[in-house]
């Protein structure tokens, strides 16, 4: 009989945890802010121009509702600029052209800034391909600005701070990242330039790993002269551009084809549902290169890969076991108080442990380690993955000399907390991490 | 009868010239020639034909005392001085690293380097002439020859170059958002130095070398919100700045435990 009642109530109460779940996410995501952390946040001014749907809010310098000549005959002496690109665009030429107000309504007390949902009124093959590469997951496009805001550093910063993030995690949230307004080319796009705004810096070099390739070369020393105006497929380019590889044939996403994940984490190259990314690129370099050759190309990023993970586990380990001893010195408990570490106080070691955000309001021996595993480890598969093969030596030379840091810290750490013991001493250090300008302010103001 | 004419015109011409000539200065009656011009010869003309420009040159920070003359910029030919002055690639020449980086990466330099040959240089510096602002079309507003983004010369200028593109409250609010974003970049500074200046060893080789590193990457976040550059605001910029707060912290944890009682020094 009791057998009997815990079985049908298991099922019940299994029903009963996975609402109230879904009920505290619905209600975590209720705040000034946006996501999961939006009850800790409210957003700086700004971030209405970077996430329109979200926080912008419409001007109400100017009253009345207007035809989309007269925004036109207007602008032309308020914002010259945006108007002569607009006449250059597409979408001034013809019979039927589209008028600011096609994009941003005609009453210029509702103005709004187009989604990329205003876009998908014509473009909707594209908007399809866009929101379809959520079905790959992190890192993507589509869910980037989800990204940037569900990431415990965003609601720990002042929001001013952090506004620097939206601007490339805004590609989720506009379209004029990569079609600048107000020409919206394609061709502009298709460009490898139009990437690097963001695909740029520490964590991502894709920019110079990729210039500094034979197929950046050749785009460097002869892309000003070829026709742009050609859709991205076999025999249109000498050499491949960013979107020619991410985005072949004009499709709207990037993960189709995402094997390693942006060198984030480990993966298994091997499952099956990898060996179809593989096979997709494998036919891509084939419009030029031999298919034995492409194949041989991705076993060295494998290859280079678990080269990478190797020493990083390495570092891993060390500083695991350190935190089990308890000699990270400042411990997460030691620590200022930022909201989303004061939550759980434990340090963040490892990808699945939040990794992304230990950077700040760390011990040095962990920035270390954020250190080699974001910019030594993905500048490294930057260079593997766009062919720059200084550019992976160089990364992994970085490596072994951080993973050489990182141990001769951790020694040091054993050896002072041993001498420490035998000579019964503790100095105070509480004062030296928990206060300053800075950190006082960011109390405040996050 | 044609000749009569013709002649009556030509003296009709040469009377109109004669009324012309004495309210004309001396450059107007002998058009420029090619060149080359040495940077006295340019000053000796151009300050007589438009002496606030010259004015303006002087009290900039391209001012004789800086070696810089015209030449440094426009070249020394007549025909090709404006534009070689308007394009990127001459500031680029001295603004070179992390000045003329943020900027290449920035939306405005992309697109600058795309539409190069497109863009048509001969156009006065002014809104509604350039697709994307040049490092000149920002700096050197209008022909203005002094920095017209320099601080001195107050918002309002500013405000007003932006504008010729971008809404009055989005360029109001970018400029807000700066000055925040510059304000945390201050503190985190200030942090950093008071740090510094509590143990005595501050003036050592490795506590030198982090309170250059805390210039560096502050001069970095100015860098990315002046140009737009997402990346110098961020990764080379207030992240590498909270770097530099835990590896002062940390070297200052190290000398404080060092001089405890019963440790070896």
């Amino acid at each position: 009989m009791r057998r009997r009642l815990i079985l049908l109530l298991l099922p019940v109460a299994a029903l009963l945890s996975v609402s109230a779940g879904f009920v505290y996410v619905q209600w975590s995501k209720g705040g000034p802010g946006s996501g999961l952390y939006s009850r800790y946040w409210s957003p700086d001014p700004v971030q209405g121009y970077w996430d329109p749907d979200n926080f912008y809010r419409s001007p109400d310098s100017v009253s009345g509702v207007f035809d989309g000549k007269l925004c036109v005959q207007c602008h032309e002496g308020i914002t010259p600029g945006i108007v002569a690109d607009w006449r250059a665009s597409r979408h001034a030429r013809g019979d039927n052209p589209v008028y600011c107000s096609n994009c941003h309504g005609s009453d210029h007390q509702q103005l709004h800034m187009p989604t990329p949902l205003v876009c998908a009124n014509c473009h909707e093959k594209q908007h399809d391909a866009f929101l379809d590469e959520a079905r790959y997951g992190f890192p993507s496009h589509v869910l980037a600005m989800e990204r940037a805001v569900d990431a415990p550093h965003f609601a720990d910063k002042p929001k001013a701070e952090v506004q620097s993030c939206v601007q490339c995690h805004s590609v989720a949230t506009k379209c004029d990242s990569c079609h600048t307004r107000h020409r919206f080319d394609a061709a502009e796009a298709r460009r490898s330039e139009a990437c690097i705004t963001c695909h740029s810096g520490p964590p991502h070099p894709d920019d110079e790993t990729y210039f500094a390739s034979a197929h950046g070369q050749l785009y460097l020393a002869e892309g000003k002269n070829w026709d742009w105006s050609k859709p991205l497929i076999k025999g249109n380019y000498r050499a491949p551009t960013c979107a020619y590889c991410h985005m072949d044939g004009g499709r709207h996403q990037v993960a189709h084809k995402s094997l390693w994940k942006f060198g984030l984490r480990e993966i298994n190259p091997h499952t099956s549902q990898n060996s179809v990314l593989r096979r997709r690129w494998i036919d891509l370099c084939s419009d030029c290169h031999e298919e034995r050759q492409a194949t041989q190309w991705l076993t060295e990023l494998d290859g280079e890969r678990k080269a990478a993970w190797h020493k990083l586990y390495q570092a891993e380990t060390m500083l695991k076991k350190l935190r089990s001893d308890d000699l990270i010195r400042p411990s997460a408990d030691e620590r200022p108080d930022y909201p989303m570490g004061s939550l759980w106080p434990r340090e963040r070691i490892g990808f699945f442990e939040g990794q992304a955000s230990a950077f700040y309001n760390v011990s040095a021996i962990e920035r270390d380690y954020f250190e080699m595993w974001y910019f030594d480890s993905l500048g490294a598969y930057k260079s593997a993955a766009h062919g720059d093969a200084a550019g992976v030596r160089e990364g992994h030379r970085k490596m072994a000399a951080s993973l050489d840091r990182i141990e001769s810290r951790a020694g040091r750490l054993r050896q002072l907390a041993k001498t420490a013991k035998e000579n019964e001493l503790s100095p105070d250090l509480s004062g030296l991490w928990s206060s300053g300008a800075y950190t006082d302010h960011n109390r405040e103001h996050n | 009868m044609q000749a009569v004419s013709a002649g009556r015109l030509a003296s009709l011409i040469f009377l109109l010239g004669m009324l012309v000539m004495p309210a004309t200065p001396a450059w107007a009656a002998a058009p420029a020639t090619e060149g080359p011009y040495t940077d006295k010869e340019c000053t000796g003309c151009h300050t007589e034909r438009d002496p606030e420009l010259t004015r303006q040159l002087r009290s900039s920070r391209h001012g004789p005392e800086s070696g810089l003359g015209c030449t440094s910029c426009h070249g020394d030919r007549h025909s090709a001085a404006v534009i070689k002055a308007r394009q990127n690639s001459t500031c680029s020449g001295c603004h070179e690293g992390p000045a003329s980086h943020s900027y290449a990466t920035s939306k405005h330099g992309v697109i600058s380097t795309l539409e190069l040959t497109e863009q048509d240089w001969r156009k006065p510096l002014e809104g509604g002439n350039y697709r994307t602002p040049g490092c000149s079309y920002c700096h050197l507003h209008d022909g203005n020859h002094g920095d017209t983004m320099a601080l001195e010369h107050g918002p309002e200028l500013r405000h007003w170059i932006c504008a010729g593109c971008h809404s009055p409250r989005y360029v109001r609010e970018q400029f807000a958002n700066a000055k925040r974003q510059l304000e945390i970049a201050d503190l985190k500074l200030e942090e950093g130095s008071a740090l510094i200046a509590t143990i005595s060893d501050g003036k050592s080789d490795a506590m030198s070398e982090l309170g250059r590193s805390l210039q560096h990457h502050r001069k970095n976040v100015l860098y990315g919100v002046g140009h737009q550059s997402p990346d110098y605001q961020w990764w080379l910029g207030q992240p590498a700045l909270d770097s530099d707060l835990i590896r002062i912290r940390e070297a200052i944890g190290r000398s404080i435990f060092r001089k405890a009682p019963g440790e070896e020094q």
